[in-house]
């Protein structure tokens, strides 16, 4: 999470208008979600990772790794869907018999996991998008524009900024507590944990009241507002948007089901 | 005589727990001073501090600026905390938004001023603190020096008239407090009313016009600088050193170095100075 914070910030779309980044990263994972099609998806996710590498200079080896995150997961749910269990052996590809019962895949069920596979990878990869373009702030003044209740938001942006201080805050209890040994055994690992999540908490509670102090000494008076920062609005953007879903959705049409198996 | 623009007459205040944190707390301002309030932990300055911008209300007492007592309601009080802002010690706690430009904003935004004339504001702020080429960084990515500088900003962009500041050079590295000593220099010079607490008796001594000498919720001496740092006792019973240069000035009185009538130098320039005279004198 940190180190996408990191990229974020040096990536070379920060300029571009953060409601034209959410929208193509909304509207193509919705184009994923909604494909029949396994390549409209496959499609989407090639031209996400062209963007996020070319155009966001995020490098390479960085995004893939980003990539094999969900993999694992989604790995384990493509098994219960791929293999189902019969008494017959007929619409079986392959099975085989543990006991009376048969375990197999079917052509149906092979197609219906290729389909949530590439539809997962394609949804993912336009919210890493979103993600490696577009920082949290700006995430949070475009649901604003589209009104989403201000103690949300604002209890968004103090929770992004504290998350940084109580890592902070965490990593040298954890210094403190390893360097007197808290964390030799198993046994003082346990206890040192509990201890690091008590004093993390009584600092947080102190904290959170400093920083009430201090936000009311500069005539806080229950809302929190401030400046956001003005893009440039580009028109070439959106068309460029809606260019790219339209061809997604018409590929979507064309390609019909795109079956692999059988 | 300037006018007072700040006041405490006999403030008592004590925690929720009971402890005296005041105890009859008196301190007189005036416009344009450079005040500095020594005192070990504890002592009761930033508890004093926070009554000067009606955060904490005295249990006895009255805080009065510009000779009125000051207003714990609404648009008055908003007005008051204003006219007096507080940087507090520790900028991790006082900043609170992820962005430069979020941060610097929020205080002229409650102001209720335009935007064109909030970013007017927040553009001046930036400015005299120089960080104006940190407004698209994120607050957590700055190092200390900077983050302090922010906070400095955030409380000028309100453009208060008296600007407290608790202990601004502590975990400053020697660079970082000598950039901060030439803002402060320059607000003074704009005419703003300083108030600083401190711990760093050299410091306190060479830059403040007044000093108060805090210990247990009272104050103990307050005065010229020269004058405070005579009263050896005082000093020591509020738990601090005496500067570098008090010590070394009477050191070399008492080696027979000076005349036991010269003048307590301000800077070590002056002090260098009138060893020179000397040493010239019996050339």
């Amino acid at each position: 999470m940190i180190n996408i914070d990191q990229y974020v910030y040096a990536n070379k779309l920060l300029a571009v208008h953060p409601a034209e980044k959410s929208f193509l990263a909304l509207a193509t994972m919705v184009a994923c979600l909604i494909s029949t099609s396994i390549y409209t998806p496959i499609i989407a996710m090639v031209l996400m990772a062209g963007l996020i590498i070319f155009k966001a200079g995020i490098p390479v080896k960085f995004f893939s790794h980003l990539m094999l995150l969900p993999i694992t997961f989604l790995v384990i749910g493509e098994l219960t869907i791929a293999f189902s269990i019969s008494d017959q052996p007929g619409g079986f590809l392959y099975h085989f018999a543990v006991g009376g019962t048969l375990i197999g895949v079917t052509a149906q069920d092979l197609n219906k996991a290729a389909l949530l596979f590439s539809r997962s990878l394609g949804a993912v990869s336009c919210l890493y998008f979103l993600a490696l373009t577009t920082p949290m702030l700006e995430i949070i003044s475009v649901l604003r524009r589209l009104k989403v209740p201000a103690l949300f938001l604002e209890l968004m942006s103090l929770i992004y900024r504290f998350i940084f201080i109580l890592l902070d805050s965490a990593a040298s209890i954890h210094t403190s507590q390893s360097s007197r040994l808290g964390y030799v055994t198993l046994k003082s690992s346990f206890r040192s944990t509990s201890q690091l999540f008590y004093a993390l908490f009584i600092r947080s509670f102190q904290r959170s009241q400093a920083v009430a102090t201090a936000l009311e000494a500069r005539c806080y008076q229950g809302e929190i507002r401030v400046l956001e920062k003005k893009f440039p609005r580009s028109m070439r953007n959106y068309v460029f948007v809606i260019v790219v879903e339209m061809t997604l959705v018409l590929f979507n049409l064309y390609l019909g089901g795109g079956k692999f198996f059988g | 005589m300037a006018e007072t623009i700040l006041e405490a007459e006999d403030i008592e205040y004590s925690y929720a727990d009971g402890t005296k944190a005041l105890r009859k707390v008196n301190m007189a301002v005036h416009r344009g001073e450079k005040i500095a309030v020594l005192g070990s932990n504890g002592a009761g300055k930033t508890t004093l501090f926070l009554h000067f911008n009606g955060i904490l209300q005295p249990e006895r007492g009255r805080v009065r600026f510009r000779g009125q007592d000051i207003s714990y309601k609404g648009a008055k009080l908003m007005e008051l905390r204003r006219k007096i802002g507080i940087v507090f010690q520790d900028p991790d706690s006082q900043l609170f938004s992820a962005s430069v430009l979020q941060e610097v904003s929020f205080g002229p935004m409650n102001l209720g001023l335009s935007e064109a004339e909030v970013r007017r504001c927040v553009d001046k702020a930036l400015q005299a603190t120089e960080t104006s080429d940190l407004i698209d960084r994120p607050t957590h990515m700055l190092s200390f020096g900077q983050k302090k500088r922010v906070s400095i900003a955030d409380i000028l962009a309100m453009e208060p008239e008296v600007i407290i500041f608790d202990e601004p050079t502590a975990w400053l590295d020697p660079r970082h407090a000598r950039e901060f000593m030439q803002i402060l220099d320059e607000l003074s010079q704009q005419g703003k009313t300083i108030i600083i607490s401190t711990h760093d008796v050299d410091l306190a001594y060479s830059w403040a016009d007044k000093l108060f000498v805090m210990k247990q919720g009272q104050v103990l001496t307050e005065g010229k600088p020269e004058e405070v740092f005579c009263r050896q006792d005082v000093i020591r019973a509020a738990d601090l050193n005496l500067p570098w240069l008090v010590e070394t000035h009477f050191e070399f009185i008492r080696i027979g170095l000076l005349p036991p009538s010269s003048c307590l130098p301000r800077t070590k320039e002056e002090l260098y100075e009138s060893l020179d005279r000397v040493q010239r004198n019996i050339g």
